[in-house]
């Protein structure tokens, strides 16, 4: 295993979040600064949808609901129980957490794509519940205490954003958590005989993904101080994500956030520019989506970045005997 | 308790549309193994097909099924050597792909239907649309829209002739023997590919004739490819993935159980309980009614 | 005498209206390597299945060192010391042949740096090691073969399960594979192995025992075996069919 200080992705990411800490030491511009928490934003579901779909084969098609239930979980609490930002978050990701348990149990038995249009399905009815159950606000959605503070947001969510990543990081890349799901992945029979259990694996995989993406919901509704049913519960969130995890490469964590820069850049210049051809938007996305399938199935970071990261990500471990003879 | 049996009756019509959307759905399923997510925006393409013919053409849509089917027959059986290719990859799971390939056209046909037909509701006009059927019995009444039973007609004309296809023609066995085992039907001079490309292509056209019969008997509009996708895996699960001979069965036990919850509850809350429903039948079977299925 | 290591009592094996095992009861003592063999659709591989835990015996059941282990799922037997070969070879394409082996070893080395270690170990044992890196996806069939049989030995079993793990090699990839097997046996391991190469079964096992139409037809030692008329009869067919 690469020693730490000599893992070079790990060192590349850890410099780029250093330099993302500074920004509002520069840029004062408030739009800029909402530009760059909306982009933290999306690397995070980007990423955490990576922990399902990339390391352990099962693509989240409701990513969107744990995202809903963190936003609705902080709202509610914040508003009708007056309870503190910090807490209300805290429960929010251990609401999504039981979720995932809950959903998590019944589907993750199946294969990889019936969970994904069961999921599908089932974010689709939290959807529909909030739209009709009264504490939710219903269509209308809540709205929260307006706190406008973008500095605040800004490392909010890029310190769970980030925090959430190095987490991953280090459960995905460098413990055994991580090589084990890659194997439920690959061949689940074969890992069984091998003494690992899938199923619990899966769902432990699973609430690892829902909990961040419970906390981002909740910055995000504190953020936006307004939900709604099809802002954040709705499938072009998890739609969006799925687009810049495929086009950025999956299963790699440092996929995802490309994709996500890219794909959010792309976004915004297009609503700046052709806002007038809305929909067309949706067609570019399923056009990259289906594009990337076909001739990138391992995104922009494998076909472009294969050489440069695959010498920082070759393992540096040679047979203990031979290791003092040969130096990488 | 008197509405009940229109329940049934609404349930059974109701059903048949549900047949019509996931008998191909299944088939596609059962041979090639791939969910096609975009299952409901080839409904959504078919109803705007039906309503612009229906539109220009002054035609009635039930007469212009076999156009509709033969051009979206083509479509799919163009577009179905690009699905192969993402099957064919080696790269982590191709069936996983594929249906994240199925998800991107969906968004593509999505995308592509609200910039040329804008976001409002149609309704295809059709000599049926207006006639219904009255029965009455003492305090037993019972209203059937002919449209309604023109849907299960055409339900009912569709699972026949799939039916006779799969097991009275040459085609029909190549399909069985694809679905059985891949490689031995190939061996034996079943020409796959060709066979793979008619096959979807069947479903393509079936689907969106569907989407204009739903057109007729609902309504149109670009958002509607959702739910209906929705409702085509609720009926595949339903009856086990793959198990053809359990669709008609699993539709109409859907479209019953739909009507019911209508009688008592808000169409929102009955969704719910739909989706309720699901959940507990896949975590009790998750082989589907008849334990068929494959897991 | 020692409890035997394990213990199959009267298994079967039924699905839907075929039964592939019936009434099967053997026993191992440890050390030895007892080879199983009968005509194809014997019931050779189902018979596996359900002494790993891929299946539950419909009747009987299956001791592992005294416990009762009928029905338990493979991970748990793993646990217990059961390591096992597939036919189909099924190693993690897309990892390192080191990755597919350390996995493996987190059953006993929970840490990964030991259990890199540990790999490290059964790669030379198997000899992969010059060959740790690259994708097992790419090796060889002689090579997945090999790999097959380090995931089940980074496992540290006291049972090793091979499935026809000679199958397909050619003479001396097949000779080597035998020398494996005879070091492992020397060490302690106790082996069931089917086969369908007759050379290989016959010289490494120490008793024999033959399937046909799931039913056990005679046991014994390869020599004792090899003369019974019922497993010629099996083998060769009736005169008149």
């Amino acid at each position: 295993m690469t020693p730490l200080l000599k893992d070079r992705r790990l060192i590349v990411s850890a410099l780029v979040f250093l330099l993302f800490l500074g920004i509002p030491a520069v840029v004062h511009d408030t739009f800029a600064l909402r530009m760059c928490t909306e982009a933290f934003m999306w690397i995070g579901l980007a990423v955490t949808l990576d922990v399902m779909a990339g390391y352990t084969g099962y693509l989240n098609f409701g990513h969107q609901a744990f995202f809903g239930i963190g936003a609705y979980a902080t709202a509610i609490l914040m508003m009708k129980a007056h309870w503190p930002f910090p807490l209300a978050l805290a429960a929010g990701g251990a609401l999504a957490a039981v979720a995932a348990l809950i959903i998590g149990i019944p589907t993750l038995r199946l294969r990889g794509s019936y969970f994904a249009i069961a999921v599908w399905a089932l974010a689709r009815a939290i959807q529909q519940f909030a739209l009709i159950a009264a504490w939710t606000g219903g269509p209308d959605g809540m709205r929260l205490t307006a706190f406008l503070d973008p500095q605040f947001f800004f490392y909010v969510m890029l310190g769970i954003v980030g925090a959430t990543f190095f987490a991953l990081w280090f459960l995905l890349e460098r413990a055994p958590f991580g090589l084990k799901l890659k194997a439920i992945r690959e061949d689940q029979e074969s890992a069984k005989a091998l003494g690992l259990n899938p199923t619990h694996l899966k769902i432990q995989a699973f609430i690892l993904s829902a909990i961040p993406t419970a906390l981002i919901g909740g910055v995000f509704a504190y953020w936006v101080t307004f939900i709604d049913p099809g802002s954040t519960l709705g499938d072009l969130i998890s739609d969006q994500a799925i687009v810049m995890l495929v086009f950025g490469g999956m299963g790699t964590l440092i996929g995802p956030v490309i994709g996500a820069v890219l794909i959010f850049s792309f976004k915004t210049l297009f609503w700046a520019y052709l806002s007038q051809y809305e929909v067309l938007y949706i067609i570019i996305l399923g056009a990259v989506i289906a594009a990337s399938v076909v001739f990138m199935p391992d995104g922009v970071l494998g076909k472009f970045m294969r050489k440069g990261l695959r010498r920082a990500a070759r393992p540096e471990s040679a047979p203990p005997a031979a290791a003092a003879g040969k130096e990488a | 308790m008197e509405l009940l049996p229109q329940a049934l009756v609404d349930g059974i019509m109701l059903g048949a549309i549900y047949i019509a959307i996931a008998i191909a759905f299944s088939l596609v399923f059962g041979v090639l193994h791939v969910i096609d997510f975009a299952v409901g925006e080839w409904i959504m393409l078919g109803a705007f097909a039906g309503f612009y013919l229906n539109l220009w053409g002054k035609v009635d849509p039930f007469l212009m099924l076999p156009i509709v089917f033969i051009v979206f027959f083509g479509l799919g059986y163009l577009l179905q050597p690009v699905i192969q290719r993402v099957l064919s990859g080696h790269k982590g799971n191709p069936l996983l792909m594929a249906l994240v390939f199925t998800f991107g056209l969906g968004m593509i046909f999505r995308g592509t239907a609200q910039t040329f037909f804008g976001f409002y509701s149609h309704s295809i006009p059709s000599h049926f649309s207006n006639g219904s059927f009255y029965f009455e019995k003492g305090s037993f009444f019972l209203t059937i829209s002919s449209v309604r039973l023109a849907g299960l007609v055409y339900s009912g004309v569709i699972t026949l002739i799939l039916n006779y296809l799969l097991r009275y023609t040459d085609f029909g066995l190549a399909v069985r023997a694809l679905a059985q085992n891949k490689e031995a039907a190939g061996l034996m001079g079943v020409n796959n590919r060709r066979t793979n490309k008619v096959l979807y292509a069947l479903y393509t056209g079936i689907t969106a004739m569907t989407g204009v019969l739903i057109g007729v008997i609902i309504s149109v509009n670009t958002k509607m490819g959702a739910e209906y996708s929705i409702f085509a895996f609720f009926v595949v699960v339903l009856a086990g993935m793959g198990y053809l001979a359990g669709v008609p069965a699993a539709a109409l036990l859907l479209g019953i159980i739909q009507s019911v919850f209508l009688v008592y509850l808000d169409p929102g809350w009955t969704l719910l309980a739909v989706f309720g429903i699901l959940y507990l039948i896949l975590v009790v079977s998750p082989t589907g009614l008849f334990g068929k299925g494959w897991v | 005498m020692a409890e035997p290591i394990l213990r199959v009592d009267s298994v079967s094996k039924i699905f839907g209206g075929l039964t592939a095992v019936n009434d099967v009861s053997f026993e191992m003592q440890a050390g030895e390597i007892l080879g199983l063999i009968g005509p194809n659709g014997a019931g050779k591989t189902t018979l596996f299945n359900v002494v790993s835990g891929y299946y539950a015996p419909s009747h009987g059941k299956v001791f592992f060192k005294g416990k009762d282990v009928s029905g338990k799922p493979p991970y748990a037997l793993a646990a217990l010391g059961v390591g096992r070969t597939f036919q189909v070879v099924k190693p993690f394409g897309g990892l390192s042949v080191l990755e597919n082996i350390i996995i493996a070893s987190f059953l006993k080395h929970p840490r990964r740096a030991h259990a890199e270690e540990a790999a490290w170990g059964v790669l030379e044992f198997t000899g992969l090691a010059d060959r740790a890196h690259i994708p097992a996806a790419s090796l060889t069939l002689a090579g997945r073969k090999r790999l097959e049989i380090g995931k089940a030995l980074a496992l540290e079993p006291s049972f090793l399960l091979l499935d026809e793990v000679v199958a397909g090699l050619n003479p001396t990839e097949t000779d080597r594979t035998i020398e494996l097997i005879l070091k492992l046996k020397s060490l302690g391991m106790t082996i069931l192995i089917v086969e369908h190469i007759m050379r290989v079964i016959m010289s490494i096992s120490d008793r024999l025992l033959v399937l046909n139409f799931g039913q056990m037809i005679a046991q014994g030692s390869p020599a004792e075996v090899a003369g019974d008329p019922s497993v010629i009869q099996a083998y060769l067919g009736e005169e008149h069919e």
